[in-house]
């Protein structure tokens, strides 16, 4: 087993991995840039190396600076958890070179899966049903030709990508340049490669991916689903499992074509093969594969009983992952809210500031991975997700339910969030009734804040500037390496 | 003593340890039996309310029953005619990079057309031409780094 491990990342997920490090005795190295010098995910390690500016391209994902950083603190692993270098095949290569181990799949399998246009053919070959469209565009006459043969809506994305960055959908031709430019611009600043794909839209479809998990003797299962079609900017913010669309042998065919997909490229360590549903057909298609850990694995870790950071470890190192597929199982249901700053009511816009409060729900079956802590400042140069609220219940009833609650007491202030959103969405019939499709945010869910602010909202705000605010001793550094609270001075205040 | 919370006026007397506050023709008894971190206990009319508040210069953020509002605090004079009135004057919502420039000053443009290219948190915001009209001033370059705020272009009427 190793003994050290360098996690190449930053927030909530650098914090998970750091956790499943410690409950197996395995010493951690945080790395961070110049904006996370008092980020919690550098508290929480035993050793952290600074790697350069704030901008990712200095630091996150520098892969020499970070591979540096693994010799020289003399670390024998390197998880690199979501995002950043984790789906960057030379990384993974460079890694191995180093005579380090790289925690996740080969960096074959990465390269395979990770060009969206290759995997696709890989597919067809393996017999797992695709999406049509074209690859291998370059021309604009090219993307003209391929969109018009596909029809209108098409989608465009980055062969290189994943997270929805590089991403479009294109309506009609008037929109096809420009969204082309853009998403090839976002592509080459998010990858470092612009080349795009286009494929069919299929509007009302539900995203349903499934964990696939493989040790590197041969073993590779599928732990089962997670729905994700509550999207906003094709980006994911509630996941569950299990579904109710899913009658077990619609979730059997998913699942070995899962299997079929992840073994067509030798794969092992923990993967997502990802599909897009049909609801009126309950056709389903390929539509890429993920190649590390994914934001959402919380709902599978609670649904099917196992830590998946730490199996992915423990494969990395060489064990064998014990369980056959007969032997899983999905017990009660588990639903993940991700908790972002940004602004439902100004078209999802980030929102960034200094956190002056932060309290995170506790309870029976709630879990709560959390980057920041109140102090911390949101800035614009990382993905704006704060934390990822999680529940686990003994059906989907009581889990939505449970999540309800949760959120009414997740306090956020300084930035704002979209807990007021996710409220509204888990409330919503089409919600309940399992409805919502990828599409549902943008054009059927009409959401607005109230116009008004509350009338307890108006009184305990002037309450608190009575008998807090005004008591409060002036604070000239907000800068400074304290938290910022404007309370941090005052104990607990009785009026009588 | 009176506090105006966005526009809204609330009388407020302090009896010992009860408050009566008047706001919209209603009084109401509140008292405030605990305070904690940020978090205040409180009782209004009868009823047992928890409520989170945090300031920020004048901003008040306030957190009752799961509902998070942002309210801005005014000294108390009644401002009248509304806001200054920006027109044509476009700003950045949020601190970032500029990474295009599609257009020039004194340039034609219509309504929704994308001006400018701004990354944010991996993600680009355009900006589009509230209507038609022409670039009076651009004040920012390619990869200028910009602050929340910040005056980007402006238009004039067309």
């Amino acid at each position: 087993m190793f003994k050290k491990i360098l996690i190449a990342n930053r927030g909530e997920i650098a914090i998970r991995i750091m956790r499943a490090c410690k409950e197996l005795g395995i010493k951690t190295v945080a790395v961070y840039s110049d904006a996370d010098k008092n980020a919690l995910h550098v508290r929480h390690a035993d050793e952290a190396i600074h790697i350069g500016d704030s901008s990712p391209k200095e630091s996150y994902l520098n892969m020499d600076k970070i591979i540096d950083a693994a010799k020289k603190t003399k670390a024998d692993a390197i998880h690199p958890g979501y995002g950043f270098l984790s789906e960057n095949a030379s990384f993974a290569g460079k890694v191995a070179s180093a005579k380090l181990t790289f925690i996740g799949p080969s960096a074959d399998s990465i390269r395979a899966m990770g060009d969206k246009a290759e995997s696709k053919i890989r597919m067809k070959q393996a017999g797992v049903p695709v999406v049509p469209g074209f690859e291998g565009l370059e021309s604009e006459n090219d993307f003209n030709k391929a969109a018009k043969e596909v029809g209108y809506p098409v989608l465009v994305k980055a062969a290189a990508g994943g997270g929805g960055k590089g991403m479009r959908v294109v309506n009609n031709e008037s929109e096809l340049s420009e969204s082309i430019e853009s998403a090839q611009r976002e592509a080459l600043n998010a990858f470092g490669d612009e080349r795009l794909l286009i494929e069919k839209y299929i509007p009302n479809a539900h995203h349903i991916e499934f964990q696939v998990f493989g040790d590197q003797h041969g073993n590779l299962v599928h732990l089962f689903e997670r729905e994700c079609s509550v999207q906003r900017r094709h980006q994911k913010i509630i996941e569950e499992t299990p579904f109710p669309l899913l009658t077990p042998h619609l979730r059997e065919e998913m699942g070995e074509a899962a299997v079929k997909a992840a073994q067509a490229v030798g794969y092992f360590n923990a993967g997502t093969v990802e599909f897009i549903v049909d609801p009126d057909t309950l056709q389903f298609y390929f539509l890429e594969m993920n190649t590390r850990l994914q934001v959402e694995h919380p709902v599978t870790e609670l649904v099917v009983g196992l830590d998946l950071v730490q199996w992915q470890i423990r494969v990395a190192a060489g064990e064998r992952f014990p369980y056959s597929q007969e032997q899983l199982t999905q017990r009660g249901h588990a639903i993940e809210c991700r908790i972002y700053a940004e602004d439902p009511a100004h078209g999802f816009l980030p929102s960034t500031g200094v956190l002056l409060q932060f309290i995170e729900p506790r309870g029976p079956g709630i879990r709560v991975d959390s980057g920041f802590r109140a102090g911390d400042e949101v800035t614009h140069f990382y993905d704006p997700l704060l934390a990822k609220l999680i529940v686990h219940a003994e059906n989907r009833e009581i889990a939505i339910q449970r999540m309800r609650a949760a959120l009414k007491e997740f306090i956020v202030h300084g930035v704002i969030t979209n807990i007021d959103f996710l409220q509204a969405v888990l409330s919503h019939s089409d919600f309940r009734n399992g409805e919502v499709t990828t599409r549902w945010v943008e054009t059927n869910f009409n959401w607005a804040l109230p116009s008004e602010p509350s009338f307890e909202s108006l009184i305990a705000a002037a309450l608190a500037d009575l008998t807090i605010v005004n008591r409060q001793p002036k604070i000239e550094n907000r800068s400074g390496p304290d938290p910022y609270s404007p309370w941090k001075n005052l104990s607990g205040f009785r009026n009588s | 003593m009176k506090l105006n919370f966005n526009g809204v006026t609330l009388d407020i007397s302090s009896n010992g340890k009860t408050f009566t506050l008047t706001l919209d023709d209603k009084t109401i008894q509140a008292e405030v039996f605990h305070t904690e971190n940020g978090r205040l206990d409180l009782l209004v009319d009868g009823n047992r309310i928890l409520a989170y508040v945090s300031s920020d210069n004048a901003k008040r953020w306030v957190t009752v029953n799961g509902q998070t509002f942002v309210l801005t605090k005014s000294s108390g004079a009644k401002r009248s005619g509304g806001k200054h009135d920006h027109a044509g004057e476009l700003t950045a919502q949020m601190p970032g990079q500029i990474r295009a420039v599609n257009v020039s000053e004194g340039d034609a443009v219509t309504k929704g057309q994308t001006l400018l290219v701004l990354e944010a948190m991996k993600m680009e915001i355009r900006i589009h031409a509230p209507q038609d009209g022409v670039v009076k001033k651009l004040f920012v370059k390619q990869g200028q780094t910009v602050e929340r705020e910040q005056v980007l272009v402006t238009m004039e009427n067309g």
